[in-house]
């Protein structure tokens, strides 16, 4: 069970002093952030305050106006494009599932880039990564178009997973989602890090996802970076992250936490 | 747990032989469980004397665990499993592990009478659509017309400006060009008959009766139709047309009337503007070709067409504008739900547009002939 502690001291990922703008409008001001490996780490902040552009640069897809990201000791642009397949897997906000795909298509479209698999291989492979994410085999065959809004996620976590990546993304995977179902995607979560030993990047301003299955947690507040348990943060006193991390909300997310374990 | 060799080439697992079993090596992953198959590939179906030592094996995925668990299924025994890939292989294992459902796969054959069938109801369906529609944004423009309070004079002048003014440089070059291509055909043609005089003629006559209308009614309908189509379907995907209707407006008379009006009122000024592009055009091969001055050139032209000419090409303008805006707003309110639907919607509609404006201007030919004009 506590593989996943003896990790806990090294970054696997490590962004140092990140600036972006955009005109003369500074969202991240020298951010720097240590993914430590094997710890599930939340990401938040307000809306606006620029997660999902510090997300786009430590996946790599946009390059920051200064700094630098270095995963596995490497800086991301040096790295070749299957050997960041294999790294980083990213479940994107919206999904992201090719919609000319069926959902088996969509996890098997980077085996057949980045493997030499038989197909029967990749579709029996696809069809383990469905039921890992909690979706049945049967619908490996249905268009993400036919998908509900959680089962486009559980797809979406499972095209993530398709290459067993050290380090996973996600992008608000609670949003738009029932709260049964949200608690469903957190157990899942929760359940891929302990027995895969999977390190987990999540951003979200979902209060509960961040307090129940999270062991650090990153505040964006203008422009600069908090980071800590949550314990540590709570003890803060700038005011947006009281207000944050001890308004009504707060309150309330704050009793599901003993459930994992995390208290 | 040691870290995995980060670089995919550099993974490799390997096996030690020995009597019943085989001992593996190395990272077993998603990259290396071809080289891993081909050690155990030699075993039998039922397996049961077999073993596999795993204890040295470096690192293992979850790929590499379902690998595993299907020759312990077989029958084979692993021995030495490590504490950590133990909770792996535990966590595979007891996925409830199904083959993917395959789709059912029609002899090509039926697939093609299935397709072709589909094909003729989508046809006859889409007909009896635009028919319909026809005459929805017929009652709806002629209603506005009536009661020029709900007709809505800023939008109207933004879609003229937008299908009118912003189309002229292409509708001029796409005139000049016609009318070159025009030219040079019939110099070519006529010149082993002495005839390359009348080569003003036909640039004349074919431009001011039928090219000049339909290059522009091609060009407005891939400029124009696409973008009333996906402007609308984009508002469709966005509840926009819903949020519209709940607050008491008529989708219909905010969007497509000043769209449907504003094309009406182009097209027969592009036409025109086009129609004189094309002479212009059948000047300069005059005069580079035929020695023709423009003077000269003028003067030909009047002696070759009258003003039923123009009007004939002209008449067509407005019933092509009218349905080139039409299928265009009706294939943007087709849109159901995502980004993907606005995209064939907006071809849909392109294609449609050409299509009828090329089976119109057949008619309308056939009908002048009859007719005597």
């Amino acid at each position: 069970m506590n593989t996943r502690t003896r990790h806990h001291t090294e970054p696997i990922l490590s962004a140092k002093d990140i600036v972006n703008r955009f005109g003369r409008h500074k969202v991240h001001d020298k951010v720097s952030l240590d993914i430590l490996r094997g710890e599930v780490i939340g990401i938040a902040g307000g809306s606006g305050s620029g997660k999902s552009v510090l997300l786009k640069t430590l996946i790599g897809v946009r390059r920051p106006d200064a700094g630098q990201v270095i995963v596995d000791g490497k800086p991301i642009d040096a790295i070749a494009p299957a050997e960041k397949a294999a790294l980083i897997g990213v479940l994107f906000q919206q999904g992201a599932l090719f919609s000319s795909l069926s959902v088996a298509q969509n996890i098997m479209l980077p085996m057949r880039e980045h493997t030499d698999l038989a197909v029967e291989d990749q579709e029996r492979i696809a069809a383990m990564k469905l039921e890992l994410a909690g979706l049945s085999a049967d619908s490996g065959i249905k268009l993400p178009s036919e998908l509900s809004g959680g089962m486009v996620k559980r797809a979406a976590l499972a095209r993530a997973l398709a290459l067993d990546p050290r380090i996973l993304f996600l992008d608000e995977p609670t949003s738009d989602l029932d709260p049964i179902t949200a608690s469903g995607i957190d157990a899942l979560i929760h359940k891929l890090n302990a027995s895969l030993g999977i390190t987990v990047v999540i951003v979200t301003h979902d209060l509960t996802t961040l307090f129940t299955i999270c062991q650090r947690i990153a505040l964006l507040v203008d422009g600069k970076i908090t980071v800590g348990t949550l314990e540590k943060l709570r003890r803060s006193d700038q005011p947006w992250i009281r207000e944050f991390l001890h308004g009504p909300r707060a309150q309330g997310a704050m009793t599901p936490r003993e459930k994992y374990g995390n208290g | 747990m040691q870290p995995a060799p980060s670089a995919p080439s550099s993974l490799s697992v390997a096996a030690d032989e020995g009597g019943d079993g085989i001992a593996l090596r190395g990272a077993l992953g998603i990259h290396t469980l071809t080289q891993a198959q081909s050690f155990t590939a030699p075993w039998p179906g039922k397996a049961q004397s077999r073993t596999l030592d795993i204890s040295e094996l470096s690192s293992l995925d979850t790929p590499g665990a379902l690998f595993l668990c299907g020759l312990r299924d077989k029958g084979v025994a692993l021995t030495g499993i490590r504490a950590e890939h133990q909770a792996l292989l535990d966590l595979i294992c007891a996925l409830e592990l199904k083959s993917l459902p395959k789709k059912a796969v029609a002899p090509r054959w039926r697939q093609l009478v299935i397709d072709l069938g589909k094909g003729a109801d989508d046809a006859w369906h889409d007909t009896l659509d635009i028919i319909a529609f026809v005459g929805r944004a017929a009652s709806a423009t002629s209603h506005a017309l009536l009661r020029l309070r709900s007709l809505r004079l800023p939008s109207i002048s933004r879609h003229v400006e937008e299908s009118g003014i912003h189309a002229l440089p292409i509708v001029g070059l796409m005139a000049i060009m016609i009318s070159i291509v025009i030219g040079y055909q019939g110099v070519a043609q006529l010149r082993p008959y002495g005839g390359q005089e009348f080569t003003i003629n036909l640039v004349a006559v074919s431009m001011l009766r039928e090219m000049g209308v339909l290059i522009t009614a091609i060009m407005v309908a891939g400029r124009s139709g696409s973008a009333f189509a996906a402007e609308i379907g984009v508002m469709k995907s966005r509840e926009e047309i819903d949020a519209l209707t709940v607050m008491g407006t008529d989708p219909m008379e905010l969007l497509v009337v000043p769209r449907v009006i504003a094309l009406v009122i182009t097209l027969p000024l592009l036409t025109f503007f086009s129609d004189i592009m094309g002479l212009l055009g059948g000047a300069m091969i005059s005069r580079f070709l035929l020695d023709v001055s423009p003077v000269q050139y003028l003067e030909r032209v009047h002696q070759a067409v009258d003003a039923r000419d123009l009007f004939v090409g002209l008449i067509k303008a407005p019933i092509l504008g009218f349905l080139i805006a039409v299928i265009g707003c009706m294939h943007g309110l087709r849109v159901q739900g995502s980004a993907e639907s606005v995209g064939r919607e907006t071809t849909r509609a392109v294609v449609k547009a050409i299509f009828v404006v090329i089976v119109l201007d057949a008619l309308f030919s056939i009908l002048f002939e009859k007719l005597g004009l």
